[in-house]
Protein backbone atom coordinates (compact mmCIF):
# COMPACT_ATOMS: atom_id res chain seq x y z
CA UNK A 1 0.00 0.00 0.00
CA UNK A 2 2.80 2.32 0.99
CA UNK A 3 5.16 0.89 -1.50
CA UNK A 4 2.11 1.29 -4.28
CA UNK A 5 1.92 5.11 -2.91
CA UNK A 6 5.52 6.50 -3.05
CA UNK A 7 5.38 4.92 -6.54
CA UNK A 8 2.98 6.94 -7.68
CA UNK A 9 4.21 9.93 -6.40
CA UNK A 10 7.11 9.62 -7.74
CA UNK A 11 5.86 8.59 -11.11
CA UNK A 12 4.04 12.20 -10.39
CA UNK A 13 7.41 13.99 -9.67
CA UNK A 14 9.30 12.07 -12.94
CA UNK A 15 5.71 13.83 -15.40
CA UNK A 16 6.07 16.89 -13.61
CA UNK A 17 9.96 16.94 -14.73
CA UNK A 18 9.44 15.75 -18.23
CA UNK A 19 6.84 18.49 -18.67
CA UNK A 20 9.24 21.25 -16.80
CA UNK A 21 11.83 19.71 -19.05
CA UNK A 22 10.06 20.14 -22.51
CA UNK A 23 8.62 23.83 -21.92
CA UNK A 24 12.15 24.58 -21.28
CA UNK A 25 13.15 22.77 -24.51
CA UNK A 26 10.21 24.85 -26.46
CA UNK A 27 10.96 28.68 -24.49
CA UNK A 28 14.57 28.03 -25.71
CA UNK A 29 13.89 27.22 -29.19
CA UNK A 30 10.96 29.90 -28.84
CA UNK A 31 13.74 32.54 -28.22
CA UNK A 32 15.53 31.33 -30.35
CA UNK A 33 13.12 31.87 -33.24
CA UNK A 34 12.23 34.80 -32.54
CA UNK A 35 15.20 36.75 -33.10
CA UNK A 36 16.32 34.64 -36.11
CA UNK A 37 14.78 36.10 -39.46
CA UNK A 38 12.63 35.99 -41.45
CA UNK A 39 10.43 37.49 -39.07
CA UNK A 40 6.38 36.84 -39.89
CA UNK A 41 4.91 40.69 -38.83
CA UNK A 42 1.70 40.00 -40.31
CA UNK A 43 1.12 36.79 -37.97
CA UNK A 44 2.76 38.87 -35.03
CA UNK A 45 -0.34 41.59 -35.96
CA UNK A 46 -3.27 38.82 -35.95
CA UNK A 47 -2.15 37.21 -32.73
CA UNK A 48 -1.97 40.72 -31.11
CA UNK A 49 -5.24 41.12 -32.01
CA UNK A 50 -6.76 38.38 -31.27
CA UNK A 51 -4.53 38.51 -27.72
CA UNK A 52 -5.12 42.26 -26.92
CA UNK A 53 -7.72 43.85 -29.17
CA UNK A 54 -10.13 41.10 -28.62
CA UNK A 55 -9.74 40.79 -25.39
CA UNK A 56 -9.94 44.42 -23.83
CA UNK A 57 -13.78 44.55 -23.60
CA UNK A 58 -13.77 41.67 -20.78
CA UNK A 59 -10.64 43.03 -19.35
CA UNK A 60 -12.01 46.39 -18.87
CA UNK A 61 -15.06 44.52 -17.36
CA UNK A 62 -13.79 42.61 -15.01
CA UNK A 63 -11.43 45.10 -13.90
CA UNK A 64 -14.20 47.63 -13.50
CA UNK A 65 -15.44 45.69 -11.12
CA UNK A 66 -12.65 44.78 -8.99
CA UNK A 67 -12.06 48.22 -8.29
CA UNK A 68 -15.92 48.48 -6.99
CA UNK A 69 -15.45 45.55 -4.99
CA UNK A 70 -12.16 46.86 -3.65
CA UNK A 71 -13.39 49.98 -2.73
CA UNK A 72 -16.79 48.91 -1.30
CA UNK A 73 -15.22 45.88 0.73
CA UNK A 74 -12.33 48.22 1.91
CA UNK A 75 -14.86 50.92 3.34
CA UNK A 76 -16.57 48.69 5.32
CA UNK A 77 -13.68 48.43 7.31
CA UNK A 78 -12.03 51.58 6.93
CA UNK A 79 -15.25 53.39 7.51
CA UNK A 80 -15.23 52.07 11.42
CA UNK A 81 -11.71 53.18 11.20
CA UNK A 82 -12.98 57.19 10.11
CA UNK A 83 -10.05 56.53 7.37
CA UNK A 84 -11.82 56.37 3.80
CA UNK A 85 -9.53 59.05 2.36
CA UNK A 86 -6.78 55.54 2.24
CA UNK A 87 -8.95 53.39 0.55
CA UNK A 88 -7.41 55.87 -2.51
CA UNK A 89 -4.25 55.01 -1.97
CA UNK A 90 -4.91 50.97 -1.11
CA UNK A 91 -6.87 50.55 -4.20
CA UNK A 92 -4.04 51.97 -6.38
CA UNK A 93 -1.39 50.14 -4.49
CA UNK A 94 -3.06 46.65 -5.13
CA UNK A 95 -4.50 47.20 -8.20
CA UNK A 96 -1.63 48.56 -10.11
CA UNK A 97 1.19 46.50 -7.82
CA UNK A 98 -0.81 43.67 -8.25
CA UNK A 99 -4.47 42.55 -9.29
CA UNK A 100 -4.21 44.59 -12.56
CA UNK A 101 -1.51 42.00 -13.70
CA UNK A 102 -2.62 39.15 -12.40
CA UNK A 103 -6.80 39.35 -13.40
CA UNK A 104 -5.37 40.49 -16.60
CA UNK A 105 -3.33 37.22 -17.03
CA UNK A 106 -6.11 34.74 -15.60
CA UNK A 107 -8.93 36.31 -18.20
CA UNK A 108 -6.28 35.74 -21.18
CA UNK A 109 -5.19 32.63 -19.97
CA UNK A 110 -9.23 31.18 -20.19
CA UNK A 111 -9.59 33.44 -23.26
CA UNK A 112 -6.55 33.24 -25.35
CA UNK A 113 -4.59 30.30 -23.81
CA UNK A 114 -7.51 28.36 -24.26
CA UNK A 115 -7.90 28.99 -27.68
CA UNK A 116 -4.25 28.54 -28.75
CA UNK A 117 -4.39 24.87 -27.36
CA UNK A 118 -7.54 23.88 -29.23
CA UNK A 119 -5.91 25.17 -32.13
CA UNK A 120 -2.65 23.58 -31.80
CA UNK A 121 -4.46 20.41 -30.50
CA UNK A 122 -6.90 20.20 -33.21
CA UNK A 123 -3.70 20.93 -36.08
CA UNK A 124 -1.98 18.50 -34.45
CA UNK A 125 -4.60 15.65 -34.20
CA UNK A 126 -5.35 16.33 -37.98
CA UNK A 127 -1.30 16.11 -39.17
CA UNK A 128 -1.24 19.52 -40.17
CA UNK A 129 1.91 20.36 -38.25
CA UNK A 130 3.31 17.02 -39.51
CA UNK A 131 2.14 18.51 -42.93
CA UNK A 132 4.02 21.73 -41.99
CA UNK A 133 7.16 20.03 -41.38
CA UNK A 134 7.11 17.99 -44.94
CA UNK A 135 6.48 21.64 -46.14
CA UNK A 136 10.03 22.80 -45.06
CA UNK A 137 8.07 25.02 -42.54
CA UNK A 138 9.33 25.09 -38.53
CA UNK A 139 6.44 24.65 -36.79
CA UNK A 140 7.62 26.67 -34.19
CA UNK A 141 8.54 29.70 -35.74
CA UNK A 142 5.72 29.85 -38.08
CA UNK A 143 3.14 28.80 -35.05
CA UNK A 144 4.39 29.66 -31.40
CA UNK A 145 6.29 32.70 -31.91
CA UNK A 146 3.77 34.77 -33.19
CA UNK A 147 1.77 33.52 -30.38
CA UNK A 148 4.88 34.65 -27.59
CA UNK A 149 5.52 37.81 -29.46
CA UNK A 150 1.99 38.88 -29.53
CA UNK A 151 0.95 37.75 -26.05
CA UNK A 152 4.31 39.23 -24.10
CA UNK A 153 3.68 42.64 -26.12
CA UNK A 154 -0.15 42.38 -25.49
CA UNK A 155 -0.35 42.04 -21.98
CA UNK A 156 1.58 44.76 -20.40
CA UNK A 157 -0.63 47.32 -22.94
CA UNK A 158 -4.07 45.27 -21.39
CA UNK A 159 -2.59 45.44 -17.59
CA UNK A 160 -2.35 49.63 -18.50
CA UNK A 161 -6.27 49.53 -19.23
CA UNK A 162 -6.65 47.72 -16.02
CA UNK A 163 -5.04 49.36 -14.04
CA UNK A 164 -6.47 52.77 -14.74
CA UNK A 165 -10.14 50.79 -15.21
CA UNK A 166 -9.71 49.62 -11.65
CA UNK A 167 -8.85 52.61 -10.52
CA UNK A 168 -11.93 54.27 -12.21
CA UNK A 169 -14.50 51.33 -10.53
CA UNK A 170 -12.97 52.56 -7.13
CA UNK A 171 -13.21 56.62 -7.96
CA UNK A 172 -16.87 55.83 -8.94
CA UNK A 173 -17.65 54.46 -5.60
CA UNK A 174 -15.49 56.67 -3.36
CA UNK A 175 -16.51 59.64 -4.86
CA UNK A 176 -20.66 59.05 -5.61
CA UNK A 177 -20.56 56.82 -2.51
CA UNK A 178 -17.95 57.72 0.42
CA UNK A 179 -18.25 61.03 -0.48
CA UNK A 180 -14.49 61.73 -1.32
CA UNK A 181 -13.98 64.84 -3.72
CA UNK A 182 -12.54 64.12 -6.95
CA UNK A 183 -9.63 65.91 -7.12
CA UNK A 184 -8.50 64.83 -3.50
CA UNK A 185 -9.14 61.00 -5.03
CA UNK A 186 -7.16 61.54 -7.44
CA UNK A 187 -4.27 63.38 -5.49
CA UNK A 188 -3.93 60.69 -2.73
CA UNK A 189 -4.40 58.25 -5.61
CA UNK A 190 -0.74 59.53 -7.77
CA UNK A 191 1.08 60.77 -4.32
CA UNK A 192 0.63 57.08 -3.08
CA UNK A 193 1.96 55.41 -6.42
CA UNK A 194 6.06 55.16 -7.50
CA UNK A 195 7.35 54.18 -10.22
CA UNK A 196 8.70 50.93 -9.52
CA UNK A 197 4.43 50.00 -8.46
CA UNK A 198 4.02 50.33 -11.88
CA UNK A 199 7.33 48.56 -13.89
CA UNK A 200 6.94 45.82 -11.66
CA UNK A 201 3.27 45.32 -12.44
CA UNK A 202 3.77 45.34 -15.96
CA UNK A 203 7.38 43.56 -15.94
CA UNK A 204 5.11 40.68 -14.39
CA UNK A 205 2.17 41.23 -17.04
CA UNK A 206 5.23 40.31 -19.41
CA UNK A 207 6.38 37.35 -17.73
CA UNK A 208 2.66 36.14 -17.19
CA UNK A 209 2.17 36.60 -21.07
CA UNK A 210 5.08 34.59 -21.99
CA UNK A 211 3.94 31.87 -19.76
CA UNK A 212 0.39 31.98 -20.76
CA UNK A 213 1.70 31.52 -24.88
CA UNK A 214 4.28 28.90 -24.21
CA UNK A 215 1.99 26.97 -21.98
CA UNK A 216 -0.86 26.79 -24.28
CA UNK A 217 1.35 26.33 -27.19
CA UNK A 218 3.19 23.39 -25.58
CA UNK A 219 -0.12 21.45 -24.25
CA UNK A 220 -1.58 21.56 -28.01
CA UNK A 221 1.20 20.22 -29.50
CA UNK A 222 1.25 17.31 -27.16
CA UNK A 223 -2.52 16.42 -28.03
CA UNK A 224 -3.16 12.77 -28.73
CA UNK A 225 -6.06 10.49 -29.41
CA UNK A 226 -8.54 13.26 -31.57
CA UNK A 227 -11.35 15.45 -30.14
CA UNK A 228 -11.30 14.13 -26.30
CA UNK A 229 -7.91 14.97 -26.16
CA UNK A 230 -8.19 18.58 -27.52
CA UNK A 231 -10.71 18.72 -24.96
CA UNK A 232 -8.58 17.44 -22.18
CA UNK A 233 -5.15 19.32 -23.58
CA UNK A 234 -7.33 22.28 -23.51
CA UNK A 235 -8.11 21.68 -19.61
CA UNK A 236 -5.06 21.22 -18.96
CA UNK A 237 -3.85 24.21 -20.54
CA UNK A 238 -5.52 26.59 -18.72
CA UNK A 239 -4.82 24.85 -15.20
CA UNK A 240 -1.57 24.79 -15.59
CA UNK A 241 -1.45 28.31 -16.77
CA UNK A 242 -3.16 29.80 -13.90
CA UNK A 243 -0.89 27.73 -11.18
CA UNK A 244 2.27 28.80 -13.30
CA UNK A 245 1.11 32.74 -13.81
CA UNK A 246 0.24 32.48 -9.32
CA UNK A 247 3.50 30.28 -8.94
CA UNK A 248 5.20 33.25 -11.34
CA UNK A 249 3.58 36.16 -9.18
CA UNK A 250 4.77 35.18 -5.83
CA UNK A 251 7.64 34.63 -7.07
CA UNK A 252 8.69 37.87 -8.48
CA UNK A 253 6.96 39.96 -5.78
CA UNK A 254 9.11 38.08 -3.42
CA UNK A 255 11.56 39.12 -5.43
CA UNK A 256 10.83 42.39 -6.00
CA UNK A 257 10.31 42.98 -2.37
CA UNK A 258 13.67 42.71 -1.25
CA UNK A 259 15.26 44.45 -4.48
CA UNK A 260 13.19 47.47 -4.00
CA UNK A 261 12.08 47.47 -0.53
CA UNK B 1 5.33 43.56 -48.05
CA UNK B 2 2.76 47.01 -47.78
CA UNK B 3 2.29 48.00 -44.05
CA UNK B 4 -0.75 49.74 -43.01
CA UNK B 5 -3.33 48.75 -45.16
CA UNK B 6 -5.78 46.29 -43.60
CA UNK B 7 -8.45 46.75 -40.92
CA UNK B 8 -6.62 44.29 -38.74
CA UNK B 9 -3.94 46.71 -38.18
CA UNK B 10 -5.69 49.61 -37.50
CA UNK B 11 -7.53 47.98 -34.70
CA UNK B 12 -4.19 46.69 -33.34
CA UNK B 13 -3.09 50.50 -34.07
CA UNK B 14 -5.71 52.24 -31.81
CA UNK B 15 -5.53 49.58 -29.05
CA UNK B 16 -1.39 50.06 -28.77
CA UNK B 17 -1.96 53.81 -29.29
CA UNK B 18 -4.88 54.08 -26.35
CA UNK B 19 -2.52 51.65 -24.41
CA UNK B 20 0.88 54.19 -24.48
CA UNK B 21 -1.61 57.08 -23.76
CA UNK B 22 -2.51 55.54 -20.85
CA UNK B 23 1.24 55.06 -19.52
CA UNK B 24 2.21 58.38 -20.54
CA UNK B 25 -0.96 59.24 -18.12
CA UNK B 26 0.61 57.11 -15.47
CA UNK B 27 4.45 58.31 -15.67
CA UNK B 28 2.90 62.24 -15.53
CA UNK B 29 0.75 61.95 -12.84
CA UNK B 30 3.03 59.54 -10.42
CA UNK B 31 5.87 61.90 -11.26
CA UNK B 32 3.22 64.32 -10.24
CA UNK B 33 4.35 67.32 -13.20
CA UNK B 34 6.92 67.97 -10.52
CA UNK B 35 10.68 66.41 -12.04
CA UNK B 36 9.72 68.53 -15.44
CA UNK B 37 8.62 71.61 -13.37
CA UNK B 38 11.18 74.83 -13.41
CA UNK B 39 12.56 75.44 -9.69
CA UNK B 40 16.43 75.88 -8.03
CA UNK B 41 18.53 74.27 -5.60
CA UNK B 42 19.97 75.39 -2.29
CA UNK B 43 21.64 73.66 0.61
CA UNK B 44 21.14 74.08 4.47
CA UNK B 45 23.90 73.38 7.09
CA UNK B 46 23.31 71.32 10.07
CA UNK B 47 24.58 69.74 12.78
CA UNK B 48 22.22 66.41 13.17
CA UNK B 49 18.82 66.32 11.00
CA UNK B 50 17.56 63.67 12.97
CA UNK B 51 17.16 61.33 10.13
CA UNK B 52 15.87 63.45 7.14
CA UNK B 53 15.55 60.69 4.18
CA UNK B 54 16.09 61.84 0.29
CA UNK B 55 12.39 62.68 -0.66
CA UNK B 56 11.77 64.06 2.23
CA UNK B 57 9.09 67.06 1.53
CA UNK B 58 10.04 70.95 2.07
CA UNK B 59 7.44 73.60 3.51
CA UNK B 60 7.99 77.07 3.27
CA UNK B 61 5.16 78.69 5.75
CA UNK B 62 3.06 75.64 5.88
CA UNK B 63 3.10 74.41 1.88
CA UNK B 64 4.87 72.14 0.26
CA UNK B 65 7.19 73.50 -2.13
CA UNK B 66 9.98 70.72 -2.84
CA UNK B 67 11.57 68.37 -1.34
CA UNK B 68 14.88 67.22 -0.14
CA UNK B 69 17.23 65.63 -3.04
CA UNK B 70 20.50 64.91 -0.91
CA UNK B 71 21.74 64.21 2.26
CA UNK B 72 25.54 64.77 2.31
CA UNK B 73 27.95 64.38 5.24
CA UNK B 74 30.79 66.58 5.01
CA UNK B 75 33.36 66.43 7.57
CA UNK B 76 34.99 70.55 8.44
CA UNK B 77 38.62 70.02 8.98
CA UNK B 78 38.86 73.75 10.55
CA UNK B 79 36.32 73.56 12.86
CA UNK B 80 37.40 69.92 13.56
CA UNK B 81 33.24 68.74 13.23
CA UNK B 82 31.36 67.08 10.84
CA UNK B 83 28.44 68.79 9.18
CA UNK B 84 25.11 67.51 7.64
CA UNK B 85 24.04 69.26 4.12
CA UNK B 86 20.90 68.81 3.21
CA UNK B 87 20.50 69.85 -0.78
CA UNK B 88 16.90 71.02 -1.47
CA UNK B 89 15.17 71.76 -4.49
CA UNK B 90 11.97 74.05 -4.30
CA UNK B 91 9.66 75.26 -6.86
CA UNK B 92 11.47 78.56 -8.49
CA UNK B 93 8.06 80.51 -7.78
CA UNK B 94 8.61 80.31 -3.84
CA UNK B 95 11.37 83.26 -2.63
CA UNK B 96 13.22 82.24 0.60
CA UNK B 97 14.29 85.03 2.59
CA UNK B 98 17.94 83.85 4.23
CA UNK B 99 17.02 85.10 7.12
CA UNK B 100 14.07 82.84 7.35
CA UNK B 101 14.06 79.81 10.22
CA UNK B 102 14.85 76.30 8.48
CA UNK B 103 14.43 73.41 11.14
CA UNK B 104 13.66 69.51 11.03
CA UNK B 105 9.65 68.83 12.03
CA UNK B 106 7.90 65.53 12.59
CA UNK B 107 4.66 65.19 11.53
CA UNK B 108 3.51 63.27 14.50
CA UNK B 109 5.78 62.64 17.55
CA UNK B 110 6.91 59.20 15.66
CA UNK B 111 6.07 60.35 12.18
CA UNK B 112 7.48 61.18 9.11
CA UNK B 113 10.47 64.13 8.98
CA UNK B 114 10.17 67.18 7.14
CA UNK B 115 12.01 70.23 6.68
CA UNK B 116 10.15 73.23 8.08
CA UNK B 117 11.17 76.79 6.45
CA UNK B 118 9.46 79.44 9.12
CA UNK B 119 9.44 82.65 6.39
CA UNK B 120 11.88 85.55 7.77
CA UNK B 121 11.80 89.48 6.51
CA UNK B 122 14.91 89.76 4.30
CA UNK B 123 12.65 89.50 0.63
CA UNK B 124 15.36 91.61 -0.93
CA UNK B 125 17.97 88.92 -0.76
CA UNK B 126 15.92 86.19 -1.32
CA UNK B 127 18.12 83.00 -2.01
CA UNK B 128 18.93 82.55 -5.06
CA UNK B 129 20.43 78.66 -7.09
CA UNK B 130 23.09 77.66 -4.92
CA UNK B 131 23.50 79.33 -2.27
CA UNK B 132 23.33 77.82 1.27
CA UNK B 133 22.17 79.12 4.63
CA UNK B 134 22.21 77.26 8.54
CA UNK B 135 19.51 75.31 9.56
CA UNK B 136 18.13 74.97 13.48
CA UNK B 137 19.07 71.72 14.35
CA UNK B 138 16.46 69.73 15.53
CA UNK B 139 16.16 68.60 19.49
CA UNK B 140 17.51 64.38 19.70
CA UNK B 141 14.65 62.78 21.06
CA UNK B 142 16.67 61.54 23.32
CA UNK B 143 17.10 65.23 25.15
CA UNK B 144 13.63 65.86 25.05
CA UNK B 145 13.54 62.46 27.04
CA UNK B 146 15.87 63.81 29.06
CA UNK B 147 13.95 66.92 30.02
CA UNK B 148 10.74 65.46 30.42
CA UNK B 149 12.46 63.06 33.08
CA UNK B 150 13.92 66.12 35.07
CA UNK B 151 10.12 67.70 34.96
CA UNK B 152 9.21 64.63 36.64
CA UNK B 153 11.90 64.10 39.01
CA UNK B 154 10.67 67.50 40.62
CA UNK B 155 7.49 67.05 40.37
CA UNK B 156 7.85 63.27 42.12
CA UNK B 157 10.23 64.63 44.99
CA UNK B 158 7.20 67.99 45.54
CA UNK B 159 4.60 65.35 45.56
CA UNK B 160 6.70 62.67 47.66
CA UNK B 161 7.23 65.72 50.19
CA UNK B 162 2.80 66.36 50.66
CA UNK B 163 2.49 62.52 50.94
CA UNK B 164 4.81 62.74 53.48
CA UNK B 165 2.87 65.57 55.26
CA UNK B 166 6.03 67.53 55.73
CA UNK B 167 5.88 71.40 54.76
CA UNK B 168 2.59 73.48 54.98
CA UNK B 169 1.14 72.00 51.77
CA UNK B 170 1.21 68.35 53.27
CA UNK B 171 0.11 69.57 56.68
CA UNK B 172 -2.81 71.68 55.07
CA UNK B 173 -3.84 68.24 53.39
CA UNK B 174 -3.12 65.74 55.90
CA UNK B 175 -3.40 67.37 59.79
CA UNK B 176 -6.92 68.05 61.01
CA UNK B 177 -5.79 70.58 63.40
CA UNK B 178 -6.89 73.20 60.98
CA UNK B 179 -9.83 72.05 59.88
CA UNK B 180 -10.87 71.08 64.13
CA UNK B 181 -10.11 74.67 64.60
CA UNK B 182 -12.41 75.82 62.03
CA UNK B 183 -15.15 73.87 62.86
CA UNK B 184 -14.99 74.87 66.73
CA UNK B 185 -14.79 78.62 65.49
CA UNK B 186 -17.81 78.34 63.24
CA UNK B 187 -19.70 76.55 66.16
CA UNK B 188 -18.87 79.59 68.41
CA UNK B 189 -19.72 82.31 65.99
CA UNK B 190 -23.19 80.28 65.13
CA UNK B 191 -24.27 80.00 68.96
CA UNK B 192 -22.38 83.61 70.02
CA UNK B 193 -23.30 85.64 66.82
CA UNK B 194 -22.22 88.89 68.77
CA UNK B 195 -18.70 88.26 68.93
CA UNK B 196 -18.06 89.48 65.67
CA UNK B 197 -19.60 92.86 67.16
CA UNK B 198 -17.60 92.72 69.95
CA UNK B 199 -14.79 95.03 70.29
CA UNK B 200 -12.11 93.90 72.76
CA UNK B 201 -11.81 96.42 75.55
CA UNK B 202 -7.85 96.19 75.68
CA UNK B 203 -6.68 97.81 72.84
CA UNK B 204 -8.08 100.78 73.78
Amino acid sequence: MLNLLFVDLGRKIIVFMYFFGGLANLAIQTVYLTFKPPYKYDHIIEQSKRAGYESFPIVSVVALFIGFIFALQSAYFMQRLGAEMYIASLVALAIVRELGPVITALVVAGRVGASHTAELGSMQVTEQIDALETLATNPIKYLVVPRFVALGLMLPILTLYADILGILGSYLICVFKLGITSSMYMNITFTSLAYKDLFTGLFKAWIFGMIIALVSCYEGFNVRGGAEGVGKATTRSVVISFLMILAADCLFTALFYFIFP
Amino acid sequence: MIFGKTKLELKVGIFTFVGLIILVIFILSIGGFKTWSLGYDFSVNYQFVNGVKVGAPVRFAGVDIGEVRGVVLEFVPEENRTNVRLDVWVRSNARIPPDSTVWVNTLGLLGEKYVEIIPGKDYANALKDHQSITGIDPLPIHEIFNRAENIMRNLDAGLTKIMNKEGSLGKFIYDDALYNDFEAFAADIRKNPWKLLYKSKEKK
